[in-house]
């Protein structure tokens, strides 16, 4: 027995799906403009799920006659950890994405439940072969995060474990929270030998772990080699600068630093952002844009910066907080709202590129009520 | 004199100069009412408040016994000051002088609330560097992360006292007038703009969604009345910011109150407890004994104190959660008496 969600879902998944794999082909001919789609998915869910509508009233928008993207109330993160943000009922649920642990313990976790995986698995595919993998189809897959069946609620353990599976297979060297340095030389040395490039996919504090633990290993990978990192630390290693992390990592695993690119995701989306260092040096990418710390959004995302105090949309170029909408989230909220500062650059048209910049700096705390800092890190 | 006398002394001669500086026409209360103005980031009427209501100005024989009898005697005493909230200089030095008559302070450069003055007229030392030696105290006052620096960098022998970041909540019994208990919990919140580590920052309402509703109305006109007379302090943007974000996810999951000094958040079905902005912002649920334990249960080692109004079985289940807290009624939780450290979780934490 299927939710009566289900039938609209269906289709609005369907359109979804053709639009990427349209839009990856050639930005400018989609099969239907971006804001349509998008305020069709937008109404489909304040029709499903209460948050998106009580929002929208909130706002007083009438998306029935909403005409722009930009007019969709966007959801903040946190509601997803406040109230079930879904457009079917639960037991329908194929995959259930929680955010990383907080000292606040499981319950605190906000979750993002998913009907089908299949729209986000496209995504995920084509943008990943349009910047980790423009020049192969099969790689060594070097996964420095725990296997699915350890972590089967992470957005990105799944989409970890299916780019590994879609390259040929992969090696997962964090296991029961221990990382296993040794397996991960073996790894390198197994490309090496082989001569067959290699794909690192990493989480930041893994890289970490990783780079303190090496200790006269050989982790140096073959001509033609990557790494993906991903991921703040939350108190799960010691902090490292980007600049420096990146030239360590680079250092390891005798990659140049063109070819270490971070990836910009999250439990709430559906789509990835990256750097697109490595496909400008493989002439994939134009050149003029592509630097560390900016990361390029599928032209399935619209990136906005919005005003932190009004949440109000700012001119490109000015600096603000992340409001993006993700076409791939056909059943929870179409547009989201970070607290993610960035800068969004003019780039190619369909492609929005975004200089990330790290939460708001605040005036030092003052006083000893607890801040919400103070509650990071690990339960 | 007996030691124990002479320790009483001690801080019978700080609380002393809290009751001049309380006072707006002794020269000391003016000094103090200039210098916080500038360092505090409270409004001027928020340092008035504070000062006249909030500082330890009077001492009761049994406060002063429990106060001696919760700090251990030690040849020296250093204390390090965080950007604490501006009053808390008082009582931290206070604790110093009941462990030792040699004590020695680190303050916040950039807000160092009343230490400087407390210093000069108590004959203390102030200093950039500590040198505290093994059977000494050091009472270090911050966050967790600088406690635990402080610990890590202490030589072998010293006694690390520790009081860190805490948050206090409210409790509205079943049986509690809402218009008094908002009124009173608006008194709590509005001191030092609920920067304080007794500042209530979540309120649970016993009975259901329409009550707590009512409540959370309340407490906004409340609070919207206490700030045309205490305006809050000037907000940095990063605060702005959080509100802007907490208020848009409460505007998705339930209602916001927001007058120009305050917002009230009401989550009609809660799941979790997010935590809301120190900016004079209120997370307002619905709660029964059993569903207020459950939300409370990760917020029950930062617990600091139990604000409640009325009687019931939720504020007999929270107080049974934290039984470190200090219990108040509603309207008495930012005056706690000085009977030891505010925070009363250091006294049950490990020392080293």
């Amino acid at each position: 027995m299927t939710s009566s969600s289900s039938a609209p879902s269906d289709a609005l998944h369907a359109r979804v799906q053709a639009f990427l794999a349209a839009a990856i082909l050639d930005p400018a001919r989609t099969p239907e403009p971006f804001d349509a789609l998008a305020l069709d998915l937008a109404r489909f869910q304040a029709a499903q799920i209460p948050a998106v509508a009580r929002l929208a009233r909130a706002r007083g928008i009438d998306l029935a006659s909403a005409t722009h993207a930009a007019d969709i109330p966007a959801v903040p993160c946190d509601v997803f950890r406040l109230t079930r943000v879904a457009a079917h009922p639960p037991d329908e649920d194929v995959a259930v994405f929680h955010t990383s642990g907080t000292s606040q313990g499981r319950e605190a976790r906000g979750e993002h439940a998913l009907r089908t995986t299949a729209t986000y698995e496209l995504g995920a595919r084509l943008w990943g072969a349009r910047l980790l993998w423009p020049d192969a189809a099969r790689l060594r897959v070097i996964v420095l995060a725990a296997p699915l069946a350890e972590q089967p609620d992470s957005s990105l353990g799944f989409m970890l474990d299916r780019f590994a599976a879609l390259l040929g297979g992969g090696s997962f060297h964090l296991r029961d929270g221990a990382l296993d340095a040794l397996g991960v030389a073996e790894a390198a040395a197994s490309a090496r030998d082989a001569r067959s490039p290699a794909l690192v996919l990493a989480t930041s504090f893994a890289l970490v772990h990783l780079l303190d633990a090496r200790r006269g290993l050989d982790l140096r990978l073959p001509p033609g080699s990557r790494v993906m990192q991903t991921g703040g630390f939350k108190g799960r290693s010691r902090e490292v600068a980007p600049d420096e992390l990146r030239a360590a990592v680079s250092d390891a695993f005798a990659v140049p630093e063109a070819q270490v690119i971070g990836e910009y995701g999250m439990t709430e989306l559906s789509s990835q952002l990256y750097e697109t260092t490595l496909a400008a040096a493989l002439g994939k990418w134009p050149a003029a844009e592509a630097r560390h710390g900016v990361y390029a959004a599928p032209p399935w995302v619209r990136v906005t910066a919005v005003d932190p105090t009004t949440l109000a949309p700012l001119a490109d170029g000015d600096v603000g907080l992340a409001r993006l909408v993700d076409l791939a989230n056909v059943d929870s909220a179409v547009a989201i709202q970070t607290a993610d500062r960035v800068r969004v650059l003019p780039g190619s048209p369909g492609n929005h590129s975004i200089e990330l910049l790290g939460r708001a700096p605040g005036a030092p705390p003052r006083g000893c009520s607890i801040a919400v800092d103070d509650m990071l890190g690990p339960p | 004199m007996r030691a124990t006398e002479a320790r009483a002394l001690r801080v019978r001669r700080a609380v002393a100069l809290g009751r001049r500086i309380a006072d707006s026409a002794d020269p000391l209360g003016i000094e103090a009412r200039r210098d916080l103005g500038i360092t505090s980031g409270l409004s001027s009427e928020g340092v008035e408040l504070a000062l006249t209501e909030h500082l330890e100005v009077a001492i009761t024989d049994a406060d002063l016994e429990a106060l001696l009898a919760a700090v251990e005697v030690a040849p020296r005493c250093h204390v390090i000051l965080a950007a604490n909230v501006c009053t808390a200089a008082l009582r931290a030095i206070a604790l110093g002088l009941a462990a030792s008559s040699s004590v020695t302070i680190r303050h916040s450069r950039r807000d160092p609330g009343l230490a400087p003055i407390l210093a000069r007229e108590l004959g203390l030392t102030l200093t950039d560097v500590l040198a505290a030696a093994p059977g000494d105290a050091l009472h270090v006052y911050g966050s967790d992360a600088t406690i635990a620096a402080v610990r890590g960098a202490a030589a072998p022998g010293v006694i690390v006292h520790g009081h860190g970041t805490g948050l206090g909540i409210a409790i509205i019994s079943d049986d509690a007038d809402l218009d008094a208990a908002a009124q009173a919990l608006a008194a709590d919140v509005s001191p030092f703009d609920q920067r304080g580590c007794l500042s209530p920052r979540f309120a649970l309402v016993e009975g259901h969604e329409d009550r707590a509703a009512a409540f959370a109305a309340a407490l906004d006109a409340a609070l919207r009345d206490l700030g045309d007379r205490v305006p809050r302090g000037p907000l940095d943007d990063a605060t702005r910011s959080a509100i802007a974000l907490y208020g848009a996810a409460l505007d998705a999951v339930g209602e916001r109150f927001a007058g120009p000094q305050h917002l009230v958040g009401l989550d009609p079905a809660p799941r979790t407890l997010p935590l809301p902005p120190a900016a004079r912002v209120v997370h307002v649920v619905p709660a029964s004994a059993a569903s207020g334990a459950t939300l409370l249960a990760p917020w029950a080692r930062f617990l600091t104190t139990v604000g409640g109004a009325g009687r019931g079985a939720l504020l007999d289940a929270i107080n049974a959660l934290a039984p470190a807290a200090r219990r108040a009624p509603l309207g008495r939780m930012q005056r706690p008496p000085l009977d030891g450290p505010v925070d009363r979780r250091v006294l049950e934490r490990p020392r080293c």
